[in-house]
């Protein structure tokens, strides 16, 4: 079995959250001998090498977008995204409940990596445990002169400061938390300029996910090699997936990248006796469904592009032959109509619409003209929206929608709607 | 290469090659081929938000259609803005806006002139594929004591809410709930309301925000335009005047008036018009007997007024010329210094100077400021609210704005770097004050403004409306008054008994002066202790120029019939000036006159001597008549069919 412990070593076994224990473990020494052994410009490059990709969704390489900000232009920010919300994604709040240091010392080499003194995390507000437990772990650290000012007496001073969201998806787009950050109303900026130009309070800034930042732990520890070496060919190293849905032991699994979809399936117990696959979302609830044909295909970034899909926040999602996809497309179509933030058209309209469709649809009343309209409009409406939530109304939608189309016709009503 | 050719981008729009300054954004760039890309959110005052997406052209090489409202000029670029793809995406755009959007034109006062019908009837399908009921929002929404809201016709572009926080530097207007919910509404609930609400309604593309005072009232194709500029303020704001069935019903923003409104009106240029048609207005001459007054026709006005006048023999007195065109200021000042009168002057209120002098810059010069000093105990925010947009546009450019108290301006002023581009704004009041800003002026090489409190000050001080070779200005006049040293005194235009810094005085000068003459479209405080009242036409009835805060002449032409019974301040004068005999000038006579005069601009700076009461007057005396030609005059003749009618 491909299951390997990386970040997630030690959960359930020792209280991570006890500083003494995770600094026995051989926590914080990668931050220490940061500030003071090495270079910022050491640990860009280690991160670089390590061919790290942004693990919140886009799949970014980590080391160019650090690379983005502007020479010489300061103060600049590292802002660390807690505001996981992606539907099937549950990995960041578990790092921050049950490995609070390991998250702090991530933060504190990527800020040192671009060479800030200001980090935020922004954690969702509805990781209320999290976020105590993350303000307790970074008490401890101050206390032990992890964080603050003339760290190890090398003159690099660093601050951390934690701020909670109220639960909004859209603030986990990274210009929308940076208006969410600095108070703003939570809606995603107009690109460019980007965030590595003018991001948090209108100054260079690097919004890198949880999980991608704490990868920088065993990447300075054990080599850019070692992970490099891990993985397929462009996609590097270990993902923690979130694996859910029709599996018998679902939960979150550190796999290396490329290990096959079906061994993903079967890590997580495989499917209930005697129930056949219909369809997996292998990327969060943005990503298309792929399908048994899809089964053999290695689980990284461009192998679910290939499958029409993507990789996403890796929320692994299983459907097996119980499902009804009408009312699994309304569930998708209704989560993003609910959290549009309603600034742009195609999201904001679009959404709504649909929804109000498919849930004709889910009451068996749908109309035969709306199999057109939800083809036609679904498509339509993407590639045209300010961010990509609007993107991700349609591909689960249409996916299920084109590969199970007798389960939405079956909903057309007999009669016709009176006028 | 020249250095201006590399600032230069060479594109193909629509297979028109061209070439636009580095940085154009799409949307503008496609304007030099005559090609209009569709815009909600887009305003070029407001720049873009990306937020309607209906802008959307197709760029060869990039596959997805992308926002020209976004997306900056780039060398090589190929760009198709009418292309089936681009056409299509904008379809697409209409038929999402229009699956809530109420299908209310014929209801809609935005109907005829609004930007969804225009673009739908553009892109738009001829068929709906919705089933489903529109969304229901609040309609009539009450937002303040301007404007209301229909929330159902909103396309959420954000214009009103950006214009709020970038223009109007407020941030009342905010996005309310989320998705499909969002509504526009105050942050905090409390109405809308400052100096600017009523751009909001022009902004909007569609016909979410309405005017109180235009709802329900006319459609656009009914009413008769006229351009002409705004005279409740000394900016020189370019407006329409929108005029059907003899009354105003709304006064717009000119598109493109960058160099005085910069597309802005105030409310109170856009909204204060319905006075026209009060029936509180006076339309006949009122004389006075004992404590009443009576109605008089304008033959009996003319020759009581005039035998006033000539029996004060020299011991009269004029005052007027900021609420009136140049062409009346002028006339006025002709007529008086032609009949012997001396004492004339057109501060009737507090303010004292009008044109900052040599130093005086255009809208322009304040804009590029760094620092700009406010002095005076009247805001220019109140006095000239559009110039004071410029100053919040130098302010968000990062301009630092010191407000300058009498006691510490010499101190503040002190304290600029002398490398700064520093601009002064001065209400002309406090002479003294006015001194130490002019002093501050010369070190720092400001430029200077004055707001006045009279909307055309510039212009009658331009004109002349000054004491004569020792005349007595209005304080004096006023002082004569009281003690009984003047016997007939003509006020035009003028409220002093509320505007004026002493107004004890005034009243007792009103009281004790014999003959009081009064023009006025209304009972003022001032009118009511005249002896004879003239009712006076306004703006929107009559046509001339007017000389604006930054030295511009600028024309102010008549939209509106004036009610039977009212004459201009113009042929009032003209009037009296035939009980003198005197010879009147042709209308081209005077129309040179005037461009003479504002053209010869005041040679000095803020409180020059000049201005003080009592001191020697500096002006040379113009000679007794301007225009000696005789001949017939195009004002004779229509007062005369006025006066006869």
């Amino acid at each position: 079995m491909p299951v390997t412990k990386v970040l997630t070593a030690g959960i359930g076994e020792a209280n991570l959250r006890d500083i003494n224990v995770y600094r026995e473990r051989g926590g914080y020494k990668q931050w220490e001998r940061a500030v003071r052994e090495l270079t910022p410009q050491n640990v860009l490059e280690a991160c670089d090498k390590s061919g790290l990709r942004g693990r919140g969704g886009a799949g970014f390489p980590t080391g160019r977008k650090w690379s983005f900000l502007p020479k010489d232009v300061y103060p600049r920010y590292l802002v660390c995204n807690c505001d996981e919300a992606e539907p099937g994604t549950f990995k960041d709040h578990m790092l921050l409940e049950e490995t609070p240091h390991l998250v702090l010392e991530g933060i504190l080499l990527g800020a040192y990596g671009i060479n800030c003194h200001h980090a935020y995390i922004y954690i969702r507000g509805e990781f209320k445990r999290g976020y105590e437990i993350f303000m307790q772990a970074l008490a401890e650290a101050r206390a032990a002169g992890l964080v603050g000012k003339n760290l190890f007496g090398k003159g690099f001073d660093l601050e951390v400061t934690v701020h909670r969201g109220a639960g909004a998806y859209i603030c986990g787009e990274e210009t929308a938390l940076l208006n969410s950050l600095e108070g703003k109303r939570g809606e995603p900026r107009l690109k460019p300029p980007f965030p590595a130009v003018a991001g948090l309070y209108g100054m260079p800034t690097v919004v890198n996910n949880v999980e991608t930042l704490a990868y920088l732990v065993p990447i300075l520890e054990r080599g850019p090699e070692w992970f490099a070496a891990v993985g397929t060919e462009r996609s590097k190293g270990y993902k923690i997936i979130s694996i859910s849905g029709h599996v018998q032991k679902p939960g979150n699994y550190e796999v290396p990248l490329g290990t096959p979809v079906r061994e993903l399936i079967e890590i997580a117990g495989g499917l209930r006796p005697g129930r056949k696959l219909m369809a997996v979302q292998p990327g969060g609830g943005s990503s298309a469904a792929i399908f048994e044909e899809h089964l053999d295909y290695p689980y990284d970034y461009e192998s679910m592009a290939k499958a029409g899909s993507m990789l996403g926040s890796g929320a692994f999602t299983v459907f097996d032959d119980t499902t009804d996809f009408v009312k699994a497309a309304l569930n998708m179509v209704r989560f993003y109509a609910h959290e549009s933030c309603g600034q742009c058209t195609p999201c904001r309209e679009g959404g709504h619409w649909l929804e109000r469709v498919l849930h004709r649809f889910v009451e068996s009343r749908g109309l035969s003209s709306d199999l057109d309209m939800i083809r036609r409009v679904g498509h339509e409406i993407t590639g045209i929206n300010l961010c990509p939530l609007g993107d991700s109304i349609e591909p689960f939608l249409l996916s299920v929608f084109n590969r199970f189309p007798d389960q939405f016709e079956a909903r057309i009503l007999k009669e016709p709607l009176p006028a | 290469m020249t250095s201006t050719n590399q600032d230069l981008v060479k594109l193909t729009i629509d297979g028109v090659p061209v070439e636009v300054p580095k940085g154009t954004l799409l949307v503008e760039a496609a304007k030099t081929v005559k090609q209009e890309i569709p815009v909600y959110c887009y305003h070029t005052k407001l720049g873009p938000a990306g937020l309607c997406r209906v802008c959307l052209v197709e760029i060869e090489g990039t596959p997805k259609l992308q926002i020209a409202c976004n997306t900056p000029v780039a060398e090589g670029m190929v760009v198709h803005t009418a292309s089936e793809k681009a056409h299509a995406g904008r379809g697409m755009v209409l038929e999402l806006l229009l699956v809530n959007h109420p299908l209310d034109c014929p209801i809609c006062d935005k109907g005829g002139e609004c930007d969804l019908q225009d673009y739908a009837m553009a892109y738009g399908r001829g068929n709906s594929d919705v089933a489903d009921p529109k969304l229901s929002k609040p309609k009539g929404v009450d937002l303040g004591p301007t404007i209301v809201l229909d929330e159902e016709r909103c396309v959420v572009c954000q214009r009103c809410v950006r214009f709020d926080d970038i223009i109007a530097d407020e941030r009342q207007l905010i996005v309310k709930d989320r998705g499909h919910n969002d509504i526009i509404a105050t942050a905090t609930g409390a109405p809308y309301r400052h100096h600017f609400t009523g751009n909001v309604t022009e902004i909007c593309p569609v016909g979410a925000l309405t005017s109180k005072t235009y709802r329900f009232k006319s459609r656009p194709w009914d009413l008769r335009r006229t351009q002409t500029t705004c005279t409740q303020c000394p900016v020189g704001c370019q407006q329409f005047s929108d005029v059907r069935h003899g009354t105003v019903l709304r006064t717009m923003s000119v598109e493109h008036d960058d160099r005085y409104s910069d597309s802005w009106l105030c409310d109170r240029g856009r909204y204060n018009i319905g006075f026209y048609t009060s029936p509180e207005r006076i339309t006949q001459p009122l004389y006075r007997r004992d404590s009443s007054f009576v109605q008089i026709g304008w033959d009996d006005a003319f020759t009581l007024w005039a035998r006033a006048i000539k029996g004060a023999a020299g011991n009269a007195g004029a005052i007027g010329g900021g609420r009136l065109l140049n062409e009346e200021a002028l006339l006025l000042q002709q007529v008086f210094r032609a009949i012997g009168v001396r004492n004339l002057d057109w501060r009737g209120g507090r303010q004292q100077q009008a044109s900052p002098g040599a130093r005086g810059g255009d809208y322009a010069a304040l804009e590029r400021a760094n620092v700009i000093a406010v002095a005076g105990a009247s805001s220019p925010a109140e006095l000239a609210p559009v110039m004071w947009l410029r100053v919040l546009k130098a302010k968000r450019a990062g301009a630092q704005i010191l407000h300058l108290s009498a006691t510490g301006a010499a101190a503040t002023l002190a304290r600029i770097d002398s490398g700064s581009r520093v601009a002064i704004v001065w209400d002309g009041v406090d002479l003294e004050l006015g001194k130490i800003l002019a002093d501050a002026a010369g070190r720092l090489d400001a430029v200077t403004y004055i707001a006045s409190e009279q909307p055309n000050a510039r212009g009658a001080e331009a004109m002349g409306m000054l004491p004569i070779d020792g005349g007595m200005d209005a304080g004096l006049m006023f002082d004569a008054g009281r003690n009984g040293k003047l016997a007939a005194l003509s006020l035009f235009g003028v409220n002093p008994l509320r505007n004026a810094g002493d107004v004890d005085l005034v009243r007792a000068a009103l009281n004790t002066t014999p003959f009081v003459m009064v023009s006025e479209l209304f009972m003022t405080q001032t009118a009511q202790l005249a002896t004879l009242v003239l009712p006076a036409k306004g703006a929107f009835e009559k046509s001339g120029t007017t000389i604006n805060v930054t030295g511009d002449l600028l024309p102010v032409n008549a939209s509106l019939e004036a009610p039977v019974g009212p004459l201009s301040d113009l042929e009032m004068l003209i009037g009296l000036a035939q009980q003198f005999d005197l010879t009147l000038p042709t209308v081209e006579e005077l129309d040179a006159a005037v461009i003479t005069r504002a053209q010869h601009a005041f040679a000095g700076s803020f409180g020059d001597a000049l201005y003080h009461s009592g001191a020697t007057r500096a002006h040379a005396l113009e000679p007794r008549t301007l225009w000696d030609g005789g001949g017939t005059s195009a004002h004779d003749d229509h007062v005369r069919s006025v006066l006869h009618a």
